[in-house]
């Protein structure tokens, strides 16, 4: 009877029937495990949690750190140079579109710096971007995936923005080594006045391929541009088209032959559209782009909210990679008849690569001609520069 | 010749415009002010925004450069003007208007200038938009919305301080990055007056459910040896630093009223730590404005919470009530 048994069962020893298996070293029986004999969870090997020991820290009796690696850190990080009333415009427009997971902030003020950061960080409960630090120091802006440089004097009341350029110039010298040592990957977006001169400066200055550095432009009088067309039109800007190029001032170009609403051209409706004897006097409105700022400037000392929009504006498609297109200011020597390195505004696919690609507009002569005298204009101030 | 406007649009539908239903006004355009206005607009809580200043030029300029941004807005209309008529059909006012504190200033200290300036700005308000709800932001914020309730003759629960809604915020974040935890991960209320005697609930401190206090029986006292009570004390001198650095504050304070007005314009039912009108609660027997817990949807605050303080808050309460009381009876004109 006996051999009968031991042949039915052969691969069960009699001895495993009655002892318990042994648990691997280290990981701690389970409640689990004390219930069913045998029983044998497979897990991952946690150290257990700590004992309620009253020398111990509140937070380490809260919180239990698990991971053994570096945490990874910031992946969209961007730095605002300078905190004046542009570059906190920008910083809070940025902010409140969640699109940053880092936000740096650069001054050489260190009052003013230290207080604006405290004031957006005290503000972290109803923001997205966890991680706010402010430093003179250009350490604190490693590893920024976008630059916006908004530092630099700014024009006074009835100044032309071309009059800034040497002092601002000086700035930038001392600014752009810095960003570069710290990101040298990063996308360069520069604000400062006048713009397209020194986002020239910039691109000098910081070694980096045309396409990571990038002129803030005309976006802002196009969208200046769209609003006015909206109201005359009773519409929403953003169904009203219209680009605005060339230099970011006063010889801006607007091109009413691309202005349109529903692909509907405008100046097919109204072939005088832009010239003097238009009884609509279209014409008017490109003036009240060129001199809005002026306007603003003279009511309340500074513009500040319309460009801090559309700088984010801006970064929103780079770090969206997003592929849409801008009028920003960009490297246009070989376009359009433009025979020198100036940087002037141009239809511009941005994503986060920077400035990938251009569209080529198809121009009449005489906006091809306000190109090119802008271009003149500018190359005649950049190459008196001292860089 | 047909204008463009006529060539390119046929109308189906020329009656008269459609009044807003979700306008904001913000009185008083200022750094709080315009914090609070561009706040509102990048969180798309408005269709229509009115501002209101004395200062015409800084007005107009201010509109301006907002309306100048429309395109990448959801408010469609941006208006300014000094004559109130503008603020028509408001559902929620904000008020930062008045004098704001001089470094090394107290709260108190405003208070009779900007009763004055209450005097003018409230009753126009309520003419224009009798249905709306006040939120009111200058300082001294407690005293003042007990002013802005007596002077508009609106039922309580449509005026709202912003109270400590912003100490609770701050407390929050230093708190929450002293444990590298997100502040909305970090639930901890600040009550009583917006000011120097905010009251922190420690025992209500919690993450993730798990009571602080119960982990650290001292916190908040003097005897706790990780002096938490430090964090509460930065709270209150936040406002004077930031003061002292910059000149000013108004990002923040932007902030935590553009979330009010989530609350009330969105119908959310969501409690903040605003300054209500707290007579008969807490033993507290005079009409005083402090922050408690608040349910706020579009009737303004629904309800008050019944917190569970311990002797020493609700004295502490008393004692600010009673502080209140003392300047709001001295008061003229009110």
């Amino acid at each position: 009877m006996l051999g009968f048994i031991q042949l039915i069962w052969p691969w069960v020893s009699p001895s495993s029937l009655t002892a318990p298996r042994a648990s691997p070293p280290e990981a701690p029986r389970s409640a689990i495990e004390d219930a069913i004999p045998g029983a044998h969870i497979v897990g991952i090997p946690v150290a257990p949690f700590p004992a309620l020991n009253l020398q111990m820290a509140t937070k380490d009796k809260l919180i239990t750190h698990v991971m053994k690696e570096e945490p990874i850190g910031c992946r969209s990080k961007v730095t605002v140079v300078g905190v004046g009333m542009v570059g906190m415009a920008s910083a809070v427009s940025v902010l409140l579109k969640d699109l940053c997971d880092e936000l740096a902030l650069v001054d050489v003020m260190e009052d003013k710096l230290k207080g604006e950061a405290m004031d957006l960080q005290h503000g972290s409960l109803f923001l997205k971007t966890h991680k706010i630090v402010a430093d003179k120091d250009y350490s604190c802006t490693a590893n920024s995936k976008v630059v916006v440089i908004t530092a630099g004097a700014r024009q006074n009341e009835g100044e032309s923005r071309l009059n800034l350029v040497q002092r601002n110039v000086n700035i930038f010298k001392f600014i752009i080594p810095n960003i570069v040592k710290y990101s040298p990957n990063a996308i360069l977006l520069v604000v400062s006045n006048p713009v397209d001169i020194l986002t020239y400066v910039a691109w000098k200055l910081s070694g980096f391929p045309r396409h990571r550095v990038i002129g803030s432009g005309t976006n802002l009088d196009s969208a200046r541009f769209r609003h006015i067309m909206g109201e005359k039109l009773n519409l929403h800007p953003s169904s009203c088209h219209g680009w605005i190029v060339g230099e970011h001032g006063d010889s801006s170009v607007p091109v009413w032959s691309g202005v349109n609403v529903a692909g509907v051209s405008l100046q097919a409706l109204n072939p005088k559209m832009g010239a003097d004897d238009d009884s609509e006097n279209w014409k008017a409105v490109h003036k009240m782009v060129v001199d809005g700022a002026y306007e603003v400037i003279r009511l309340k000392g500074y513009t500040s909210w319309a460009i801090g929009m559309s700088v984010a504006d801006l970064v929103e498609s780079i770090l969206k990679n997003l592929h849409k297109v801008h009028p920003v200011s960009t490297l246009v020597q070989g376009m359009h008849g433009v025979k020198d390195e100036v940087f002037l505004s141009v239809p511009c696919v941005l994503g986060n690569s920077g400035l990938t690609d251009v569209i080529h507009m198809t121009l009449k002569p005489s906006e091809e001609q306000q190109l090119l005298k802008s271009a003149e204009t500018m190359w005649g101030v950049q190459k008196e520069l001292e860089l | 010749m047909a204008s463009i406007l006529q060539q390119l649009l046929t109308p189906l539908f020329s009656g008269e415009v459609e009044p807003p239903r979700n306008k904001v006004t913000v009185v008083g355009v200022g750094q709080v002010g315009m914090a609070c206005a561009v706040s509102i607009l990048l969180r798309e809580l408005a269709d229509e925004l009115a501002l209101v200043d004395v200062m015409e030029d800084k007005l107009k300029g201010e509109m301006m450069d907002l309306q100048h941004g429309s395109l990448f807005l959801k408010t469609p209309t941006i208006r300014a003007d000094k004559d109130y008529s503008v603020t028509a059909n408001s559902r929620i006012v904000v008020v930062t208007a008045g004098a704001r504190q001089q470094e090394g200033e107290s709260r108190l200290n405003l208070v009779q200038r900007n009763v004055n300036i209450f005097k003018h700005i409230i009753p126009q308000i309520v003419k224009h938009s009798p249905n709306c709800i006040i939120i009111v932001v200058s300082n001294p914020v407690d005293i003042l919305t007990y002013v802005a309730w007596k002077l508009s003759g609106l039922p309580k629960h449509r005026i709202i301080g912003s109270g400590t809604n912003l100490d609770s915020a701050r407390f929050r974040f230093l708190m929450a990055d002293k444990l590298g935890l997100h502040p909305s991960s970090f639930n901890g209320w600040i009550l009583g007056e917006h000011g120097d005697t905010s009251v922190p609930v420690w025992s209500g401190t919690n993450v993730a459910g798990v009571n602080l206090q119960t982990l650290n029986p001292d916190i908040g006292t003097d005897l706790d040896t990780e002096n938490w009570k430090e964090t509460h004390k930065m709270v209150v001198d936040s406002a004077y630093e930031v003061i002292k650095l910059k000149g000013y504050t108004n990002w923040a304070i932007g902030l935590s009223v553009a979330d009010l007005t989530e609350s009330l314009m969105r119908n959310m039912n969501r409690i903040h730590p605003v300054s209500c009108m707290v007579q008969g609660m807490h033993g507290i027997e005079d009409e005083v404005y402090l922050s408690l817990p608040c349910v706020l949807n579009s009737n303004g605050v629904a309800s008050v919470v019944n917190m569970t303080l311990n002797e020493d808050e609700v004295s502490q309460l008393q004692e600010s009530a009673a502080t209140l009381w003392g300047i709001q009876k001295e008061l003229k004109d009110v």
